[in-house]
């Protein structure tokens, strides 16, 4: 390790050294140094493929856009970016594996988190053991950063927020809503997020009156659907994945279970939920990490409205980015500014950078708490109206208002 | 009392599911003595053609049945011609490697033609049902049920009253015997296979349009079905359709029904069920005794 960072700082002085044969073009840089080199374990196969794929897309606009750019720059010199991917096919073992692999043997200075929480976990331990910041966009768990890392940072919402946004929004909705049933997957994410909801319940009103939770990867939830009926829930909240998102909704369909609000931790800001689901999507609720439609004021990189364009071209496709794209390029932003700031390749001094970083980007503010994750940017909440994703909570960066509450079923 | 019938109904329905998914998979097993690993990705192949044609062609899941049942036919046929029949004879732990293999095979491709997007086959009357007594009972499902009871009975007469099942039965009784009579084993391997497949087929349709799929959703239903085969025991039909209904009512009953107990327990019932009939009676509820 220590001569590795060495060798990174040496390379880097000796570029410094040499201004004069720079040639990168623009800004105030003369200087071209070594490339930086990133790892990104990331679940390009396996159960996670799909997701991991929005991932890597998120990370391939910031390495286009910042080799386009002329790279990082660090002291006045620009450093070309190379960034390394591994296919950790979905596993946390593999994914650790694969980390070290990228530290040890393709000599990353930096590490991009791989999708989901369970890996980001695994990795993390990789990450923090040989000294090598981390930051991560697509693992939630507050399990990841309650270890007391020093060198993991992510820069979304922790899996506690999930669901706040939208019990903060229904507490506005007339008639307002004051029974709510939640169904839960097994797993750490899935339970953080149901155990903030029935801690944060009480206080805006609202009475948990059936929860339970099943193992993850259900298929076959209609009897819990039936149960929750029985107690006629004005909401119905779910923390799980997307499959059991469309299996409950089918099921409240199948059985009549007229709420007058269903909302999903997961699930519904995907194109797939849309897709498998047609008409029955509309009107649910689900919190939201980003979205095409918030309305932040970036202090670098891309407007809101610019990004979405970007991605549009980059990966010639009509569809928006959805928030594990979004995540995934501001992880790659904060590494980035961090970089800039500390002025310096070194671990521990870009690692010191991340701690106090606080900037905001088109995917909100980016700072962290003393754990490493950031509990500055809101959730926002997404509603599925005629078949498309809008932005409805918080006022301030929604675009269109909640439609409440959802008629019953026989009138759809 | 209602929510409890609710719950009793929602099991049998679900378990007409599991009727459809183990059906075929009891059927090789029993045959061929081959524990069918690729049983949940063959399932799996059925509801992707179902989603294909709906989406493609706007075809309706029910309609479209007979095709996937014949599609998923051939290519049982295939596999077990060019691929199975070479481990026909070898220790069950060849053909356990072999059929994992083919699973991961079938996985892949489908995630190379699909990718892992999720799907699911939501025609115009999905939802809508008839309500007795402020019980549910969606048309889907009892549809489902049908199909998969109708399946179940088209097997059974095929294995007790015609002469191509006479021939399967004496294979899965006494292969050598088989031959000396006359029996081709290897079109009757092949066709046993093909069976096994084109119910996997069907099963795969059903769950369509009830849940949704991705191309690594298979694995839960192989071993379903081999619970479901060793709840209800090896070797008739009828043995197949009251495990499967039993086990979908175990499952949705100890889902939701025991009081003080969370959903998580639902599968610690059904296997301590399993195990349980596995030790008082080792040839399951109905099995033949080897």
């Amino acid at each position: 390790m220590l001569s590795r960072r060495n060798v990174a700082g040496l390379a880097a002085a000796m570029a410094v050294g040499l201004a004069a044969c720079g040639s990168a073009g623009g800004g105030a840089a003369t200087t071209t140094g070594e490339d930086i080199v990133i790892g990104a374990p990331m679940s390009i196969t396996g159960s996670q493929s799909k997701e991991g794929g929005l991932a890597k897309q998120g990370y391939d606009m910031w390495l286009q856009w910042i080799n386009g750019q002329g790279g990082i720059v660090v002291k006045g010199t620009r450093h070309k970016v190379q960034l390394k991917y591994e296919d950790d096919q979905s596993k946390p073992d593999i994914s650790a594996q694969l980390t070290q692999k990228l530290v040890a043997e393709e000599h990353a200075q930096f590490l991009l988190g791989p999708y989901g929480s369970a890996t980001t976990a695994s990795d993390a331990v990789v990450a923090e053991k040989n000294g090598v910041p981390m930051v991560e966009g697509n693992g939630a768990a507050q399990a990841i950063f309650n270890q007391g890392y020093k060198y993991v940072f992510g820069v979304l919402s922790p899996a506690n927020r999930y669901l706040q946004g939208v019990l903060d929004m229904a507490a506005s909705l007339s008639p307002r809503p004051t029974s709510i049933a939640m169904l839960s997957a097994d797993d750490n994410f899935s339970l953080e997020v149901a155990k903030a909801v029935t801690d944060y319940a009480p206080s805006k009103g609202f009475a948990i009156v059936y929860s339970d939770k099943y193992p993850n990867g259900s298929t076959n939830l209609s009897g819990l659907v039936a149960n929750a009926k029985a107690k006629s829930p004005d909401l119905v909240l779910n923390s799980g994945h997307l499959q059991e998102a469309i299996a409950i909704h089918k099921a409240a369909k199948d059985l009549k279970l007229d709420a007058r609000g269903f909302a999903y931790s997961v699930g519904p800001s995907t194109p797939d939920f849309v897709t498998a689901l047609g008409k029955d999507a509309d009107f649910v609720f689900s919190g939201s990490q980003w979205t095409a439609q918030v309305k932040y004021r970036p202090s670098f990189y891309l407007s809101v409205p610019d990004y979405v364009a970007a991605y549009k071209k980059q990966f010639s496709t009509s569809e928006e980015p959805d928030y594990h794209v979004a995540e995934s390029t501001a992880a790659c932003l904060a590494l980035q500014k961090a970089i800039e700031n500390a002025g310096s390749l070194k671990p521990d001094k870009v690692r010191d950078a991340l701690a106090s970083l606080d900037v905001t980007t088109f995917f909100g503010q980016t700072k962290f708490d003393s754990r490493g994750i950031n509990v500055y940017k809101p959730m926002v909440v997404e509603q599925i109206q005629d078949g498309k994703h809008h932005t409805v909570w918080p006022a301030d960066l929604a675009d269109a208002k909640p439609l409440y509450p959802t008629p019953a079923w026989s009138s759809r | 009392m209602t929510l409890l019938l609710q719950q009793v109904v929602l099991g049998l329905l679900i378990g007409g599911i599991y009727v459809a998914v183990a059906m075929g998979f009891s059927l090789v097993w029993g045959i061929l003595n081959i524990v069918n690993l690729a049983h949940g990705a063959l399932v799996i192949v059925g509801a992707y053609l179902t989603w294909w044609l709906f989406a493609r062609l706007g075809l309706d899941p029910f309609l479209s049945l007979p095709l996937v049942a014949l599609a998923l036919f051939g290519l049982g046929y295939l596999l077990q011609r060019g691929l199975v029949n070479r481990v026909i004879r070898a220790p069950l732990f060849f053909t356990l490697l072999l059929t994992f293999g083919v699973n991961l095979m079938i996985v892949n491709v489908l995630l190379l033609l699909f990718k892992s997007d999720f799907r699911s086959v939501t025609p115009a009357y999905s939802g809508s049902g008839l309500g007795i007594a402020g019980i549910e009972v969606p048309y889907i499902r009892v549809g489902a049920l049908a199909v998969a009871l109708l399946v179940a009975g088209a097997v059974g007469y095929l294995l007790n009253r015609t002469r191509t099942g006479a021939a399967i039965l004496a294979v899965g009784a006494d292969r050598d015997a088989a031959r000396l009579v006359g029996v081709d084993l290897r079109h009757v391997y092949a066709l046993t296979f093909a069976i096994g497949a084109a119910c996997a087929g069907v099963a795969g349709a059903l769950i369509s349009t009830i849940q949704a799929i991705t191309p690594t959703a298979g694995e839960p239903y192989t071993l379903q079905a081999f619970v479901v085969v060793v709840l209800g025991g090896l070797g008739r039909v009828s043995a197949t359709v009251v495990g499967g209904l039993l086990f979908g009512l175990v499952e949705t009953l100890g889902q939701t029904m025991v009081p003080g107990l969370g959903a998580g327990w639902a599968n610690a019932i059904a296997f301590a069920i399993m195990v349980l009939v596995l030790v008082v009676r080792p040839q399951g509820l109905l099995g033949r005794l080897a």
